[in-house]
């Protein structure tokens, strides 16, 4: 494992372990609701509503932001590229990853494998359906999640995962590129 | 008497921001101007290599105030104490986390995670020994308390 990887994941998993302190809250602006607070908090008011003549009193209101249950989003960076951004509120918390791209096979690479997972996200339960502007795949804990599972096999899977996910990267670019000569080969060897 | 009406403006309004119990950050009383600290007196201690001291003065007068406020001096500072975090060598970081006493630690965490927004070649391994030997005194609490201090750097 390269020197600043070790460093980087621990950081990682000492901000997690920090940040996965969750407790279950009901919304505050709608009676009976329970919704992970940095989904619902960050929007302003009125800015994607539109009345179209139907009852919809309540998406207006919904949209009112709560900024007191939100707390200070970090972000741990192992280089300009590599980055986890952590953003903790009281009854969630959000984790986006921006993998190491660096070329143009390992972006469509990367871009590819993170839809595959991310049509996949309710098998892996944490896993967002879209990732956060600037972050190639999200994860949203809830304290349902920490109520069900245990904290530190949770952030286990975070770090296994950011250790998993370049090793495969890369493995699959070797793949390709393996395959790419194979074909060229064969093609050529006909003139 | 009450006109019907088919425009939908009237939905827009923040109705909310008028209750009494909202929730307001604490400190618009105290946003003055920050009384910086001079860059040239940092500089000098640093070419003195007493990157400890300087660090410490840092700490002490950084500017914390919630978001989006006096973000003019809170940028100034931030250069500043990257500037010295990154002159430090690996050797002695320990010695001068020894200097620093738990409120400092947990100042200085909050640059760490600044720093960590705006990584430029290198100082990202750098902020990362850092972040690993700030935690190894100061343990998890150090992190929580940047998470949920409202007062930011």
């Amino acid at each position: 494992m390269s020197a600043t990887l070790r460093p980087y994941l621990n950081a990682v998993r000492h901000t997690l372990s920090a940040a996965i302190c969750l407790q279950n809250f009901n919304s505050q602006v709608v009676e009976r609701h329970n919704k992970p607070e940095v989904e619902v908090s960050e929007n302003n008011l009125g800015l994607d509503f539109k009345y179209d003549g139907k009852v919809e009193g309540e998406s207006s209101r919904e949209a009112r932001s709560s900024k007191e249950l939100l707390m200070t989003p970090v972000v741990v960076s192992r280089n300009e590229k590599e980055r986890v951004l952590v953003e903790p509120s009281i009854n969630s918390l959000r984790i986006s990853i921006a993998i190491k791209q660096a070329d143009e096979i390992e972006k469509i690479l990367c871009h590819k494998f993170m839809r595959f997972m991310m049509m996949r996200a309710e098998n892996f339960i944490i896993l967002r359906r879209k990732p956060i502007e600037g972050y190639d795949i999200s994860f949203l804990i809830t304290n349902l999640h920490t109520e069900q599972m245990f904290k530190h096999k949770l952030v286990d899977f975070v770090i296994h995962f950011m250790e998993e996910i370049d090793k495969e990267i890369s493995e699959m670019k070797l793949a390709v590129n393996a395959r790419a000569r194979e074909c060229a080969l064969e093609y050529l060897k006909r003139f | 008497m009450a006109k019907n009406t088919f425009s939908s403006e009237f939905r827009n309004i923040d109705v909310d921001q008028y209750n009494e119990d909202n929730y307001k950050d604490e400190d618009a009383a105290d946003a003055q101007t920050h009384i910086g600290i001079e860059e040239s007196t940092i500089i000098s201690l640093m070419n003195q290599g007493n990157h400890a001291e300087a660090l410490k003065m840092l700490l002490q007068t950084a500017p914390m105030t919630s978001k989006g406020r006096n973000d003019q001096a809170k940028e100034a500072h931030l250069n500043l104490v990257l500037k010295v975090l990154l002159a430090v060598n690996k050797s002695q970081m320990d010695q001068i986390i020894t200097v620093l006493d738990s409120t400092m630690l947990d100042v200085l965490m909050k640059y760490i995670y600044r720093g960590f927004e705006r990584p430029s070649e290198n100082s990202s391994a750098i902020l990362l020994q850092w972040h690993e030997k700030v935690y190894n005194v100061a343990g998890v609490g150090c992190i929580v308390r940047v998470l949920t201090d409202r007062k930011r750097v």
